[in-house]
């Protein structure tokens, strides 16, 4: 028997290492090998733990907390699991995984991400084999057309097409470059590869390597991603030392290194020219195309850049061929693609779908639908360059097009669900803060038309839009989309044109009659005391910070508007829900 | 090995190099794209967003300064999506783009009078430069710098600091200096037109226009009711103010100049309106107003009761008005002052000002009040004059009605209101009503008046309703105001009456400029130094007589004076890309107005100085001194909307390492940097 835990950044962050710990030590007298795995995507269900006899699992614990450690020990050592039936996932929990068809995460949780090994006898590298001994470059991107993969960073462009270009681009040095500046606020879907499987992002990057014709490779990572990094580096050495990557792999023509760039943080740079003045050493700023990357790329060399999530795909499709990827998703998608479900939802996490899938689907049947059982309200897809998508929507099938249809996009795949208590106005206000801060500050429409949006979403909020602002907002809108020099502030107003779409109401309640529908905006929020509910017992009043609360002991109390300043404590402490929200 | 290819740029078919970008092709053949990050000599940058342009077929505007041509491509440089792209490109950087064009001095002077640049010049000691930009505007400089109530003082950003530049005597200073010196600053003449133009009125507004009028060759003739020209600077503002022989010496050289003087004329009683229509090509009329306003309280029939410019018209003429012992002055403005400190030099034993407001209301300067004070006048506030009382029908007293201050009015005015039955009398041998002035309509019976009877002139062009008949000063719409804005419509109007000769159109459109909202708080990096006070005569002598009161400034406190200006107006207002665009595209500067960036100035480079409030990140600067001067030094700091441009990482050295080639400030396309 095994035990293995999974150790990804989430993992780590919901107590897995203090069990890991705690574990070793209970069963330091034993043969019970406790081993490591990366993400296997339920963050609701961290610490997990996966109990195998060989490579049979027989038991997937869940929420493990560091307590349980000694009695998850002892039922192990008394080979009585049915001890552990309570920390067991639950039936309805397990539907997470079994709705989902796993491609790119196809060995995340499942493997040691710190073993080369664990990757190898699990089928690693024999699809690098087998592009190396049987496969011409042009093979490997008829292969990759026929599998209809596309960028899975956002932009969705055929990879073949990219492949080819910088194939066919004049010069002999040529450059690959994975970009996994994950930059979208809830979306961790290359965190989660890098950290769970490395050598899949390495193969498939060898693969593309070889494709292209390119002698080193780069993986440009966000700093913010330490383990990332750190395991990524591991795997990368111990490939060059098993003659995976460097000079003639496995003892072909073919050489190729490796290396990584810790990015400062910066979100333009997961804009592939910005990303490649970062990696030249300059300040991260997007460059005009043309000339595009595969002409011009890295150091003004043929370069290819594409998303971990997109390499991630590449050595299935070899070992399975195209057909085998195309036969997945909808006419225009193929294949499956990952999302980070977060927000209102019950079960979030990472999905992996076939195309096709509903939203619908994706929320209610694998996520379970809302948490609290509230309204589900609206989805955010793409991030701050994407859109949201309201309920009347949910039926809208998982495709580019489809999703490109609504105003929203398809994106990296951030994911995040909106219930009823969501103000849409100041969901958009959030992400253009994004967007302001994040601006690189080279184009005059990103640098002060997200600016000026900001504030006029801040004003909107806070109670003080005025008449025309939903109009200015447009158009806005619409000078930033066909003024901006990138993606970046291209998409910026996505978030704001659709929730003026699909919300316009919301946006005039505050506007109009400066009240905040969803109850969130604080400035348009009053606190009032239901005089029948209230019975008096004055915590209100000796919590509230600004003494706005008074009235008597035992007689209903009152709250002065003026001196309020919303800060929702009366509300939290009363005993009686005499505190309302209007 | 580029091959040629051909396109349609505007209609136009241009033959171009395939290797071209669509600016470049354009600029070849005369179009001009218009480009703020743009410049030939490095690659494109994509920053501004102003040379979009629309390609047939795409439904993308592409960036000229990086797209290139293509065999068959229709370009519309000037179509509809790209001017309102460049439009709103142009009002994100106006609303981010902190500086005054023009100086708020230029701005507010009603005849737009370049002060910065004439008070740089005296900073500089070049009096006679300073004098010729005064007089650009001004034909009286040494006059108007004695009485202009200055709206450019108001107006001065150094108030922020501690207090405005003293401008006006600035003025008189340099062109005391040019009188002294005996040097006569008379502008050129074109050469004759062989048109007349007649002036009726040569007061401030009449001699500006009919300098303007003859330096364009035509032939001017001013009339004037009065034996010697001037106006109200003679005859309504007292010697010791504004010495005769000061103005005398001015009016000489607008007479060098080939204008012709006839006084003692009467429009009506001498020559009729008609009369001078036959014989000149076109008419101004800047009469002015010279009829003292009434205030309506009976006894003003009265003997000794004065009008106030009456009062003072017949001082200036050498007589004696018999004021007695005891006289008093209702009004609060400037004349009501130069009435009281008169009387005071008349001898008048008790001279008191009758006001109805109190002296935070009084519309005459500050100055003025003081001065008349140190000279003894007693002022009599919240009083109003209910009857004047006579005694064998010459004044003898006066029936104070005792006012209070009541609520605001919409301008945020307190009214006077009358306090129930509460009256003062005041002994009296003279009462003058200093209470405003209006014109005198006759003699132009002919022409369309306003309801309150001014004559009506164009406020743009300052026709009147008689064809070639022209009216601007105190005479027209809103009457009486200040000589500077009878100069300012003066000037105005001859520029109407010379295209009316010529027979041509003038387009008029307001220029686009920007703006600062100034606050105290921009204003800490200055020191602090005060301004300069204007040498007086002591009261006790100065009441006396009706010499000069000012001393006049040396030449040492003019430069010292001069040398507090900020400088606010853009030294590079005429050169600038930015607002030469966001003019033509007829931005409105403000439409888009946010928080600023993060703006500063600095001199670290020693021969640059950067404000960065002016900057629009077009990077040139920091391009240039990489790729052009292969320096480095400048680089993007921050990010988004803070993103500033500096002088980076190395901070001891920097200014050694730059190599002063200045190329930065010359590539700049507004005015953030400027060659020291």
């Amino acid at each position: 028997m095994r035990i293995v835990i999974g150790e990804g950044s989430c993992g780590i962050a919901a107590g897995a290492s203090k069990v890991h710990e705690r574990l070793s030590l209970a069963l330091k007298d034993t043969d019970i090998n406790i081993g490591i795995a990366g993400c296997i995507g339920m963050c609701f269900l961290e610490p997990i733990i996966d109990i195998y006899d060989g490579k049979l699992l027989l038991k997937r614990l869940v929420r493990v907390s560091p307590d349980s450690a000694e009695e998850i020990a002892e039922a192990l050592k008394n080979n009585d699991l049915s001890a552990l039936d309570k920390l067991e996932i639950s039936e309805s929990d397990s539907v997470f995984l079994k709705k989902q068809t796993r491609i790119a995460l196809r060995r995340c949780g499942l493997i040691d991400p710190e073993s080369i090994d664990a990757y190898t006898s699990d089928g690693g590298y024999t699809a690098l084999k087998k592009v190396l001994t049987e496969m011409s470059p042009e093979d490997v991107i008829e292969e990759i057309k026929i599998s209809g993969l596309a960028g899975r960073g956002g932009a969705g462009f055929p990879t073949w097409f990219k492949w080819n270009a910088a194939r066919r681009s004049q010069g002999e040095e040529k450059y690959l470059i994975c970009n996994a500046d994950e930059g979208d606020p809830g979306a961790f879907m290359d965190r989660a590869v890098i950290e769970s499987d490395p050598h899949t992002l390495i193969e498939g990057m060898l693969i593309g390597a070889y494709a292209i014709g390119a002698q080193n490779a780069y993986v440009y990572v966000r700093a913010e991603y330490p383990l990332a990094i750190v395991r990524l580096q591991k795997a990368i050495n111990e490939a060059t030392e098993k003659g995976y990557l460097g000079k003639n792999i496995l003892g072909t023509d073919f050489s190729c290194f490796l290396k990584i760039k810790a990015g400062a943080g910066a979100f333009v740079c997961g804009e592939e020219t910005a990303l490649i003045e970062s990696l030249e050493g300059k300040r991260g700023m997007p460059r005009l195309k043309p000339p595009f990357p595969a002409e011009k790329g890295y150091e003004n060399k043929p370069s290819n850049i594409n998303n971990v999530e997109t390499f991630a795909n590449v050595s299935w499709i070899i070992e399975n061929g195209g057909k085998a990827f195309s036969a997945m998703g909808t006419e225009n998608s193929k294949g499956t693609k990952v999302f980070a479900l977060t927000g209102k939802i019950k079960r979030g996490g990472l999905v992996e779908i076939p195309m096709g899938l509903t939203l619908r689907e994706v929320i209610y049947d694998i996520g379970g639908g809302i948490r609290d059982d509230k309204e589900f309200k609206a989805v955010q897809l793409g991030g701050p360059s994407g859109g949201c998508i309201p309920k009347e929507l949910l039926d809208t099938v998982i495709d580019y097009k489809a999703l490109s249809a609504t105003g929203a996009i398809m994106g990296s795949g951030g994911m995040v669900v909106m219930d009823e208590g969501t103000c849409m106005v100041n969901m958009a206000r959030f992400f253009l803060d994004f967007t302001t801060k994040e601006s690189c500050g080279k184009c005059v429409h990103c640098r002060i038309g997200t600016k000026r949006m900001f504030e006029i979403l801040t004003r909107i909020t806070e109670g003080n839009g005025k008449d025309g602002d939903i109009e200015l907002l447009e158009e806005l809108c619409d000078g930033i989309r066909s003024g901006a020099l990138c993606g970046l502030g291209q998409t910026a107003p996505n978030p704001v044109l659709t929730t003026i779409k699909y919300f316009r109401n919301e946006y005039e309640a505050h506007i109009n009659e400066k009240r905040c529908p969803a109850g969130e905006c604080a400035a348009l929020r009053t606190y009032v005391i239901d005089k029948d509910k209230c019975k008096g017992c004055t915590l209100c009043a000796k919590k509230c910070p600004v003494n706005a609360i008074s009235g008597t002991v035992k007689e209903a109390h009152i709250i002065d508007t003026d001196k309020c300043i919303k800060c929702g404590q009366c509300k939290d402490v009363c005993r009686f829900g005499a505190v309302e929200v209007r | 090995m580029s091959d040629t290819v051909k396109l349609i740029i505007d209609g136009k078919e241009i033959t171009a190099s395939s290797e071209d970008t669509i600016l470049l092709a354009a600029e070849k053949n005369g179009i001009e794209i218009p480009n703020l990050c743009y410049l030939k000599e490095m690659s494109p940058y994509g920053a501004c967003g102003m040379c979009v342009v629309e390609a047939e077929g795409s439904p993308k505007l592409l960036r000229a300064c990086s797209a290139k041509v293509a065999e068959g491509m229709v370009i519309n440089t000037m179509g509809e999506r790209a001017l309102k792209a460049r439009k709103i490109a142009l009002e994100l950087i106006m609303g981010d783009h902190k500086g005054d064009c023009i100086g708020p001095c230029k701005l507010n002077c009603p005849a737009h009078t370049d002060c910065q640049k004439y008070v740089k010049e005296i900073s500089d000691g070049d009096y006679e430069g300073a004098v010729r930009t005064i007089k650009d505007v001004i034909p009286l400089p040494a006059s108007i710098g004695r009485v202009c109530p200055h709206p450019c003082e108001t107006a001065c950003r150094r108030q922020f600091v501690e207090e405005p530049i003293s401008i006006a005597y600035l003025k008189a200073f340099a062109a005391d200096e040019i009188l002294k010196s005996g040097k006569h600053i008379i502008p050129e003449k074109k050469a004759s037109t062989g048109k007349t133009v007649a002036i009726i009125g040569g007061g401030p507004a009449g001699l500006s226009a009919a300098v303007k009028l003859a330096e364009n060759g035509h032939s001017v003739s001013v009339y004037d009711k009065m034996p010697k020209m001037g106006g109200m600077l003679r005859y309504g503002i007292p010697e010791y103010r504004l010495p005769k022989k000061v103005l005398d010496a001015e009016i000489a050289e607008i007479e060098m100049l080939g204008v012709k003087m006839v006084n003692n004329i009467t429009i009506g009683k001498d020559i009729t309106l008609s009369e001078i229509r036959e014989k000149y090509d076109a008419v101004l009329i800047a009469n002015g107003a010279w009829k003292s306003s009434s205030i309506r309280c009976p006894g003003e029939d009265l003997e000794g009761v004065f009008g106030g410019i009456d009062f003072l018209r017949a001082v200036a003429l050498g007589e004696s008005p018999a004021i007695g012992k005891k006289t008093a002055i209702v009004g609060g403005g400037n004349t009501a002052m130069d009435a009281c400190r008169t009387a005071v030099r008349l001898g008048a034993e008790e001279v008191s000002i009758i006001y109805r407001r109190t002296r935070d209301e009084m519309p005459a300067e500050d100055i003025e009040i003081e001065e008349a004070m140190e000279e003894g006048v007693n002022f009599r506030f919240l009083t109003n004059p209910a009857e004047i009382i006579g005694k064998d029908g010459k004044v003898c007293a006066v029936k104070l009605q005792v006012m209070k201050l009541g609520e605001p009015d919409e301008k945020g005015r307190r009214s006077p209101v009358p306090v129930e039955g509460e009256f003062i009398t005041l002994e009296l041998d003279s009462i003058i009503i200093a209470a405003g002035q209006k014109n005198d309509p006759a003699g132009f019976e002919d022409i369309a008046t306003t309801k309150w009877g001014t004559i009506s002139a164009d406020e743009i062009t300052y026709a009147t309703s008689l064809l070639g008949v022209f009216a601007a000063g105190d005479t027209t719409n809103s009457g009486a105001s200040i000589a500077i804005k009878a100069i300012a419509e003066a000037n105005e109007a001859a520029k109407f009456i010379d295209a009316y000769l010529e027979g041509i159109e003038i387009p008029y459109k307001k220029a686009v400029i920007s703006e600062i909202d100034p606050t105290e708080d921009m204003f800490t990096e200055y020191e602090k130094y005060p301004r300069i006070r204007m040498p007086q005569r002591a009261p006790e002598d100065r009441r006396n007589d009706f010499t000069e009161i000012n001393l006049g400034l040396t030449p040492e406190e003019a430069k010292a004076e001069a040398k507090r200006c900020l400088s606010c107006g853009c030294h590079d207002y005429g050169h600038c890309k930015l607002i030469k665009y966001a003019d033509s595209y007829c931005t409105d500067c403000k439409r888009l107005k946010g928080e600023y960036h993060e703006g500063f100035k600095e001199t670290r480079l020693e021969v640059i100085a950067r404000d960065q409030h002016k900057c629009i990140l077009c990077g040139l600067c920091v391009r240039t001194c990489e790729e052009i001067a292969k320096k480095g030094i400048l680089g993007l700091v921050g990010r988004g909307f803070d993103t500033v441009i500096r002088p980076e990482f190395r901070n001891t050295d920097i200014a050694s390492i730059c190599a002063s080639c200045k190329k930065c400030a010359q590539v700049c396309p507004t005015g953030a940097l400027r060659i020291l």
